[in-house]
């Protein structure tokens, strides 16, 4: 549904990523691994819509998006998770999940998604009329995932969904975005705790330096010593 | 009281385009001193009714204020450079206002003018009481348009992480220009409340701005009930002040006020 070919992203005049090739197919599992100042955010604000390709091809859906303005890309399907999960703080839990669902499509269907939300994040019922910026770290991080699922994605994107996350809330995190990946909702996981983000891929690739150096099957990836010492510490 | 209403609905197109558009625009004094002087024009001259003008003003005043932001977009204004672009667009203004109705002092003369109601035992000028409505009306309307539809919430959010919002499919850009449209509306509607119960003098612009700044202030940034409740708060202190001592003491208030408010709740301004 998604293909990035040979893209480049630029800050100013400095160049972020350099030729960019990169599918996600419907109902896919990708993750991207990488040190830190890869370039992994920049991608994924690429494929948000909110930092454009300085050149390449950017298809969605077979369509040309390379010049879409940001505020469309919600409306083809794309919601973030983003880094540091940038709630609007001082707005309640639920104006936050209202405005994932600001887009026409999802507006529709608002009552139900909330509902089945709030069946997936039992502990957000009862914090619906607090701040965002209120709440724990790990809730927090569960506004932002029910917040991009309230946009009804068909392709979800989670930046660093585990940082700063105590270990059992991130264990609880990596089955929830299983499960909505079980939904046929496609995923694009960029995480610093590669173990466990390579366990639960289909696929994955490598960013090092703003350029991509792997990709493949987990399996595939881990039988590189080059990977395995880098990344797995093994 | 009356006067905080009107400095109340002088904030109210301020503090939004502050907190939301981060703006600080005071073009909007002299846009209201425009409305004010088109008024007095229109029912002077026309003969329509001073309320009526407002109908044929407000539009007009709404591209303005779209126009305004379509520029301030184009051109990237920061925060600080507008404060220093719309003053100049304020004295622009002024000097327009001065060439056109010269620098004498005018009155609108109307049938509001002399009409007064009884609330109790006292006796209040209809204008001042037609400021205190629509003060309290737009302002009420603005807090839920902020705070219970999509397009408010939209824009509260846009306010806090633009980038964000637009992810979630918030048009930024139409956002803006519908705001500045609806503020510069409002110091329409001010402008008009002014012309009512105040003698214009095109130099006037800028005895309103400290004092309107400071109810800002107290209200806190982009709150729509701030500058009302701030307002009234200044304008019933005014009251005493210059009832207890003396006039001239009466400006001192506000500003003891905000600086009161500056040092014992730095976070709030």
């Amino acid at each position: 549904m998604l293909e990035l070919k040979t893209a480049i992203v630029k800050y100013g005049a400095a160049t972020a990523l350099w030729d960019i090739s990169l599918t996600i197919r419907a109902g896919e599992l990708v993750c991207v691994v990488g040190p830190n100042g890869a370039g992994k955010t920049t991608l994924i604000n690429v494929i948000a819509g909110l930092h454009r390709i300085a050149s390449g091809g950017f298809l969605l859906n077979g369509d040309d998006v390379s010049r879409l303005p940001s505020h469309r890309f919600c409306g083809k399907g794309i919601a973030i998770v983003p880094e540091g999960r940038r709630l609007f703080a001082s707005m309640t839990v639920r104006e936050n999940l209202v405005l994932g669902s600001y887009c026409a499509d999802a507006k529709r269907q608002r009552r139900e998604t909330l509902e089945r939300v709030c069946a997936m994040f039992p502990v957000l019922v009862e914090k619906l009329e607090d701040p965002a910026g209120a709440l724990s770290g790990g809730q927090q991080q569960m506004v932002a995932i029910a917040r991009a699922l309230m946009a009804q994605p068909r392709l979800l994107l989670l930046d660093e969904p585990s940082l700063g996350l105590a270990p059992t809330i991130v264990l609880d995190m990596f089955r929830i975005i299983r499960d909505i990946n079980a939904e046929g909702v496609a995923v694009l996981l960029v995480e610093q705790n590669v173990a466990m983000a390579l366990d639960i891929a289909r696929r994955a690739y490598v960013l090092e330096e703003g350029r991509i150096v792997a990709e493949g099957a987990p399996g595939e990836l881990t039988s590189q010593p080059h990977i395995r010492r880098a990344y797995l510490g093994m | 009281m009356f006067v905080g209403a009107l400095y109340g609905l002088l904030g109210l197109g301020l503090t939004l385009s502050w907190g939301i558009l981060r703006q600080i625009n005071l073009a909007y004094f002299a846009l209201t001193f425009l409305a004010a002087y088109l008024c007095y024009q229109l029912s002077t001259a026309r003969g329509i009714d001073p309320l009526a003008t407002l109908l044929l003003i407000a539009p007009g005043f709404f591209v303005i204020g779209v126009a305004l932001q379509w520029v301030f977009a184009r051109f990237r204004v920061s925060p600080f450079n507008s404060l220093l672009v719309t003053f100049g667009l304020t004295v622009i203004v002024e000097s327009v206002i001065q060439s056109i109705w010269t620098a004498d002092f005018r009155r609108l003369e109307s049938a509001y003018g002399v009409a007064k109601f009884r609330l109790g035992v006292l006796y209040v000028p209809a204008p001042e009481l037609i400021t205190l409505a629509l003060s309290i009306a737009l302002s009420l309307a603005l807090y839920a348009a902020l705070r219970y539809t999509d397009l408010g919430k939209a824009m509260r959010a846009a306010a806090e992480d633009g980038p964000m919002a637009s992810a979630f499919g918030v048009n930024r850009r139409f956002i803006a220009l519908a705001l500045s449209g609806v503020c510069a509306t409002l110091s329409a509607v001010a402008g008009v409340c002014l012309a009512l119960s105040y003698t214009l003098a095109p130099a006037q612009i800028y005895a309103w701005i400290g004092v309107v700044f400071a109810a800002v202030l107290l209200g806190g940034i982009g709150r729509p009930l701030g500058p009302l409740i701030a307002g009234i708060v200044i304008g019933v202190s005014e009251a005493l002040t210059m009832a207890l001592t003396a006039p001239s003491w009466a400006p001192l208030v506000s500003f003891s006020l905000l600086i009161l408010l500056l040092l014992v709740r730095p976070d709030k301004a």
